[in-house]
């Protein structure tokens, strides 16, 4: 049902017709005006060493045998950059301590080969990269040995390729990685159709994948030497503050008073944004010599704005035209409409409605946004950490008012990035600082610029009516999820999603999900746009997008309908997941993991006191044709003044292959503790336009006190490997509100759940 | 021109007495291992050690820090082997790492007076160090096998001082 981008539902093996695969062709200047530029990073480092075999641009072999593996995704924390390693060095044979990595720039030759982009997100990375690397890795097994074969004089069919070494088993003979390179035989070149033809090794050969590898980023993560964007520095270079409005979206400056901030040692200017990309508004840069002064100036800067059309709004309004919006019968468009909800609405024995709500929520990665610009000759050097290098490189183009192919991204670690560096506002302050002054510029957002200037996951309403015929069974289903439309902000038709109707592109992105492995033979699924939440608080992608709150409104309104019938909350799932038409392959792994998630937790078989509950719920995130299959089952207690301690989330996971073991099991902790930290410990709202809370004070993800227990199993059946950054996330908060209920008999609908609403709760159960 | 003794170095500073001592060592000292995440001590990512104490030199100025034992991340250890560090490795903690230097220096002040700590003194001692990738679990664990190492290698330097 959504069919946005390029993405199928098998993950088709990249077009290698269109990339620069070939020994000597990243030579050949194919990168379009980027070639030409001195200082990249990337694999045109290798072009000052052309002793260096090059079998792919994804890495390079050192004559001393070490491997540099370029990584095209950003690495913020999920260790993709020694996954791709992983992968490539699974087939090229290579020992795992010769492994390197380094992050590419955005040189269109490191574009994601399914994608066609620089992007990061979706948890797609590993399955969409597994083909093109593994492939790349084998290109470049395959050259070795038969540039060995011919210096030892053997057949090359005949050699065994390990641990970066070629050996002949028949003569005894060997060489290493590091021989063969340094002899400058290694020259084989492969055509697209010949990558294609590439046999890989099958699932029962592999020696890497699967193997829990020690992921190369973490030893600098652990002596303060791994460098973020924050930390780069460059000789002349001076420092940013932001001093962004007090509305979030709309304002513009009237004047900016800058004699208190002359006064402070070191301040060379106000900056105000003129931003034609339309990323910001109403913002102002202080640059200093250091950002100690930028901060003092900025915070000496007196600024009159105009507030703007946002002004005067606040969460009740955004909530109150989302109400508005979704009473409409022509709000909209369908993403999904499968057979007729009306005539079984009318014939259903029972219907049950409700409305489910999210607040506003912030990505609040520990490391603040920030970007250094600096303008050699004709080309921008744009140094970040950040998701999106092909659009955040734009974006600074258009800052600089010169065409994309002017700006070089380089890329740095990303102190967390959760969705939120998929945005490139930090580059318009830096740009224009830096154009401003005439010197390189570091801009870093103060705490309190980078959680009220969010790019913020949407508060969102979610209408949910589901008629049931005699016997208690799902028969109809219309589900109205009305919110700002994050993807339509970046203005890439190919992210939007046509309706089914074909009236239409809509934000897949906040729906997928709505789209479930249940069988329901009447539904209907609505995206509505609310312009004026659009318009107020720009909204983002958020770690687990959609699915964190699609899943919240369908897995809790499966469990009403499960009560209301007198059924198991789980056993009326799995009737549900019967595995019928489209359905097939999923809904059952979806079962089996909701099984492996009971079993693990002893649902259903444990005595539990009064006062503790179990609640399941079972997700297939990110999206239909991505999913991986996830399920929890979560464990509360729940005093008599609505306070709800958790005392354990269980959570299964089916992931198809596990490329990384230990790595799977960290996301997916790490994952399912920000689906508990989004379900009961974060909260933004909007005020006056502004955003209310400004630090870690009031904006308060989990910490280590409010940690439960977490059990996690992943289940690996030989599948295509899915993606596991996002998928637990969302599968928490209605395993939680459905124990809750369990617990205490309170039905909560909004997240996040506090004690105030389940204690309201209580008294009408 | 202030004098600071960091990391076992003395080291003079151009910077007003109230810079925060967070921005002397990041921008002057060009040490940036030590983060920047809230400006008001609310998360633990700028912790550094003074004479052995952790403070978060975000809200600590370069004249109380003079005169001091500063001790940053990269001070911690000579080859970054400290037993926190290496256990840090062992249980693959770090995800995005920008934390963990905060982590790791926090811990470190409760090892050197605690070396057998429960879990409750580990989650009292570490709950002002925030970690927006929620490793905590992996740092929990860290600090218990740096702390058994350090107790294994204390009884080591006992007996052959005895």
């Amino acid at each position: 049902m959504n069919t946005h981008v390029k993405i199928t539902k098998d993950i088709e093996p990249a077009d290698l017709s269109r990339r620069s695969f070939l020994v000597g062709t990243a030579a050949a200047g194919l990168a379009l005006g980027y070639s030409a530029v001195p200082g990249l990073l990337g694999a045109d480092s290798a072009l000052a060493a052309p002793s260096n075999f090059d079998p792919s641009v994804w890495y390079s072999i050192a004559p001393d045998g070490i491997v540099t593996v370029t990584c095209g995704k950003a690495d913020m924390g999920q260790h993709i950059a020694s996954t791709m390693a992983q992968i490539i060095a699974e087939e090229l044979g290579a020992n795992w301590k010769d492994m390197r990595v380094q992050l590419a720039s955005n040189d269109p030759k490191f574009n994601d080969p399914v994608l066609g982009a620089q992007i990061t997100g979706g948890s797609w990375s590993t399955m969409m990269n597994y083909d093109a690397m593994s492939r790349a890795g084998a290109a470049g097994r395959m050259a070795l040995a038969e540039a060995a074969a011919a210096a030892m004089g053997v057949p090359a069919d005949q050699l065994v390729v390990r641990e970066s070494t070629v050996t002949d088993p028949k003569s005894k003979k060997s060489m290493t990685f590091a021989e063969i390179v340094k002899s400058g035989k290694a020259t084989k070149t492969f055509t697209p159709d010949e990558l294609k033809a590439i046999k890989l090794k099958t699932p029962d050969q592999y020696t890497k994948i699967g193997v829990s590898v020690p992921q190369l980023d973490i030893p600098s993560k652990t002596n303060g030497t791994a460098k973020y964007g924050i930390d780069v520095m460059l000789p002349g270079m001076v420092y940013g503050r932001v001093v962004t409005p007090p509305v979030r979206y709309g304002a513009t400056v009237k004047s900016v008073d800058d004699s208190a901030a002359k006064k402070v040692p070191g301040f060379i200017k106000a900056v105000i944004l003129d931003d034609k990309t339309a990323t910001t508004t109403g913002w102002v840069v202080a640059v200093a010599n250091t950002y100690d002064n930028a901060r003092r100036a900025a915070d000496a800067l007196k600024i009159s704005y105009d507030g703007g059309p946002n002004a005067k709004l606040s969460s009740d309004s955004l909530l109150t035209e989302a109400r508005r919006l979704q009473a409409l019968d022509d709000s909209g468009l369908f993403f999904v409409k499968d057979g007729d909800t009306a005539a079984a609405f009318g014939t259903a024995a029972k219907v049950i409605e409700a409305e489910y709500t999210t607040n506003i929520n912030i990505h609040a990665p520990l490391e603040p946004m920030n970007a250094t610009a600096q303008l050699q000759g004709d080309i921008w050097h744009m140094y970040s950490g950040n998701q999106f290098a092909t659009r955040s490189g734009a974006i600074a183009a258009g800052a600089a008012g010169v065409d994309p192919k002017y700006v070089v991204m380089h890329q740095m670690w990303l102190g967390g990035g959760f969705g939120r560096r998929l945005d490139a506002d930090m580059m318009v302050p830096a740009v224009q600082a830096a154009k401003a002054v005439g010197k390189p510029v570091k801009v870093i957002y103060s705490r309190e610029n980078d959680m009220t200037m969010d790019f913020s996951r949407p508060l969102t309403l979610q209408k949910v009516k589901a008629g049931l015929d005699g016997d208690g069974k799902l028969v109809a289903l219309n589900h109205d999820v009305v919110s700002a439309w994050p993807t339509k902000r970046w203005g890439i038709p190919d992210f939007l999603t046509p309706s089914v109707d074909k009236k239409g592109g809509l934000d897949g992105f906040t729906v997928n999900g709505a789209d479930f492995f249940y069988t329901v033979p009447n539904h209907n699924v609505r995206a509505i746009l609310n312009e004026m939440a659009h318009n107020a608080t720009p909204s983002g992608q958020l770690r687990s997008v959609a699915p964190g709150w699609t899943f919240w409104a369908v897995e809790s309104m499966v469990d009403e309908l499960a009560h209301a019938v007198g059924k198991d909350p789980a056993q009326y799932r799995i009737d549900m997941l019967d595995g019928k038409g489209a359905n097939a392959g999923g809904a059952q792994r979806l079962r089996n993991t909701l099984l492996a998630a009971m079993g693990m937790a002893g649902y259903g078989s444990k005595q539990l006191p009064k006062g503790e509950g179990m609640g399941v719920a079972c997700v297939s995130s990110q999206e239909r044709a991505t999913a991986s299959w996830t399920a929890c089952v979560a464990h509360v207690a729940v005093s008599s003044s609505g306070e709800v301690k958790v005392k354990k989330l269980t959570v299964a996971t089916d992931v198809g292959t596990q490329v990384h073991p230990d790595n799977i099991r960290a996301q997916v902790e790490g994952a399912a503790l920000w689906g508990l930290s989004l379900a009961l410990y974060e909260k933004a709202t909007l005020k006056d336009g502004g955003i209310e809370q400004t630090n870690f004070d009031t904006y308060t993800p989990l910490r280590m006190s409010q940690m439960p227990e977490v059990a996690i199993s992943v289940i690996a059946n030989g599948e295509h490997a899915t993606g596991v950054g996002e998928p637990a996330v969302t599968v928490i908060a209605p395993a939680l509100a459905n124990a809750i209920f369990n617990a205490s008999g309170a039905r909560v609908r909004s997240l996040p759940i506090t004690a105030d609403a389940v204690k309201a709760a209580m008294s009408k159960a | 021109m202030p004098n600071l003794n960091i990391n076992g170095r003395n080291m003079s500073v151009d910077a007003a007495n109230d810079t925060p001592l967070l921005w002397v060592i990041r921008e002057q000292l060009q040490m940036t291992g030590t983060k920047f995440g809230c400006g008001a001590g609310l998360c633990g990512a700028c912790t550094v050690h003074l004479n052995g104490e952790a403070v978060r030199s975000c809200q600590t100025s370069l004249s109380e820090a003079v005169g001091k034992k500063i001790t940053t991340i990269e001070g911690l250890s000579a080859k970054g082997d400290h037993p926190l560090q290496k256990a840090w490795i062992a249980e693959q903690v770090p995800q995005c790492g920008y934390c963990q230097s905060g982590q790791i220096m926090q811990a470190a002040s409760l090892l050197s007076k605690n070396s057998d700590p429960t879990k409750e003194e580990v989650v009292a001692h570490m709950d002002g160090n925030l970690c927006r990738c929620m490793t905590y679990s992996r740092i929990q664990k860290a600090i218990m096998r740096a702390a058994s190492e350090m107790r294994t290698a204390s009884a080591t330097t006992d007996r052959r001082a005895t």
